[in-house]
């Protein structure tokens, strides 16, 4: 470092030189002489010092290579829980075909169900039923006489009952 | 004779690895050649956030922080540039960010308290005490913004030029001038208004 003498001697407004910075920034004695040259020294005269985090540079050293372990160890898990290209194809294939079914399985639902025989037996019985029925509740004639009807008799072999066919104009439809 | 065979011996200064080398053993997954680095960066790196953030604690995490986040991005670094850039520009970067989140939070919480101005007579004369500027630097750089404060403090506490401190935050050297030149006119306003007593010590060198 510089002497006070040459200091003083050398100093000049707005002076970078390192020397001379050196010697400011450790010289209590001649701050003050400084000041009076340039006062934008004011502040240039905190500087240059080697400073030292709290606590001391071992444990803030020891504190950021623990950290670093800790990141290193989380990087180095990653690689093994990624899959590879084959692993990570067989996956999404595993997932479309899963999607895939659940979409048909989802439609074969929604559709109306198709016509079963047996269905079709038992809603015949039902609609034959309903129509005799129909036909029970209608007026039983025993008798017919008119001028205008046309009756047929056909005899039905080994019964006694006989179907018997009229045409008349006058009787209504549904009889 | 003798002197010739001392100078062929490695010194333990030769045989230490430049940064440049130290990030390539690194790379190569030498955990203690990184060791090496941070024991070798803590002090620039610690007195940089120190300067900037003001506050030792703060300061300290703020260095950790560098530290990850270059142990992180070290496959980054492009060797053809100066290492220290490099560093500086990761320092500027995470203490600028934490001063502005600082800022909107002391804003939020000090948006009521008022100015009480100081009782000291401008007329007396003052013996600078080194001690002094920097609690003196810590109150007045406080109306500065983090990137001028960043870059008052790289060019007068960190000695360094205007153009390594325009490539260090990727802007324009006469950016950086601008900036310091903006810095030092409000600091000397807060000096007038908070310490009157070393204000008078630019208005007797006019």
């Amino acid at each position: 470092m510089i002497t006070c003498r040459q200091f003083r001697a050398n100093l000049q407004p707005g002076t970078a030189d390192a020397a001379l910075l050196d010697h400011l920034r450790h010289c209590d004695a001649c701050l003050d002489y400084a000041m009076g040259i340039d006062p934008d020294l004011f502040f240039r005269s905190i500087g240059g010092e080697e400073l030292v985090p709290p606590g001391g540079l071992d444990a803030f050293v020891g504190d950021v290579m623990s950290q670093v372990r800790v990141r290193g160890a989380e990087t180095s898990l990653a690689p093994r829980r990624a899959a590879g290209v084959w692993q990570r194809l067989a996956i999404a294939a595993t997932v479309a075909a899963g999607v895939t079914g659940a979409t048909l399985v989802y439609r074969i639902e929604q559709r109306p169900p198709a016509a079963h025989p047996t269905q079709t037996a038992a809603a015949a019985v039902k609609s034959a039923v309903a129509r005799s029925a129909a036909l029970a509740t209608k007026s039983f004639v025993e008798t017919y006489s008119s001028h205008n009807a046309t009756i047929v008799e056909v005899p039905n072999e080994g019964s006694d009952a006989k179907i018997v066919m009229i045409f008349d104009d006058t009787l209504p439809a549904d009889l | 004779m003798a002197a010739e065979v001392l100078r062929m011996i490695p010194t333990k200064e030769s045989v230490e690895p430049d940064d440049r080398q130290l990030v390539e053993q690194i790379r190569q997954g030498d955990d203690g050649a990184f060791e090496t680095l941070v024991r070798r960066k803590t002090s620039k790196v610690y007195g940089l956030c120190y300067r900037v953030i003001g506050n030792g604690e703060d300061a300290k995490d703020i260095s950790q922080l560098v530290f990850l986040k270059l142990w992180e991005n070290l496959e980054k670094y492009d060797s053809a540039y100066a290492f220290d850039t490099w560093l500086y520009r990761m320092v500027t970067n995470v203490a600028i960010d934490f001063m502005r989140n600082k800022q909107s939070r002391d804003n939020a919480v000090n948006s009521n308290l008022r100015l009480v101005k100081t009782s000291v007579d401008p007329e007396q004369t003052v013996t600078v005490q080194r001690k002094e500027v920097e609690s003196v630097f810590n109150v007045v750089s406080g109306v500065l913004s983090p990137k001028q404060k960043t870059i008052f403090v790289m060019s007068e506490m960190e000695d360094l030029r205007s153009s390594e401190i325009a490539r260090i935050l990727g802007c324009r050297e006469s950016t950086v001038r601008n900036h310091l030149f903006n810095a030092r006119k409000l600091m000397q306003q807060q000096l007038k208004k908070r310490f009157p007593e070393y204000a008078r010590l630019w208005e007797e060198s006019r």
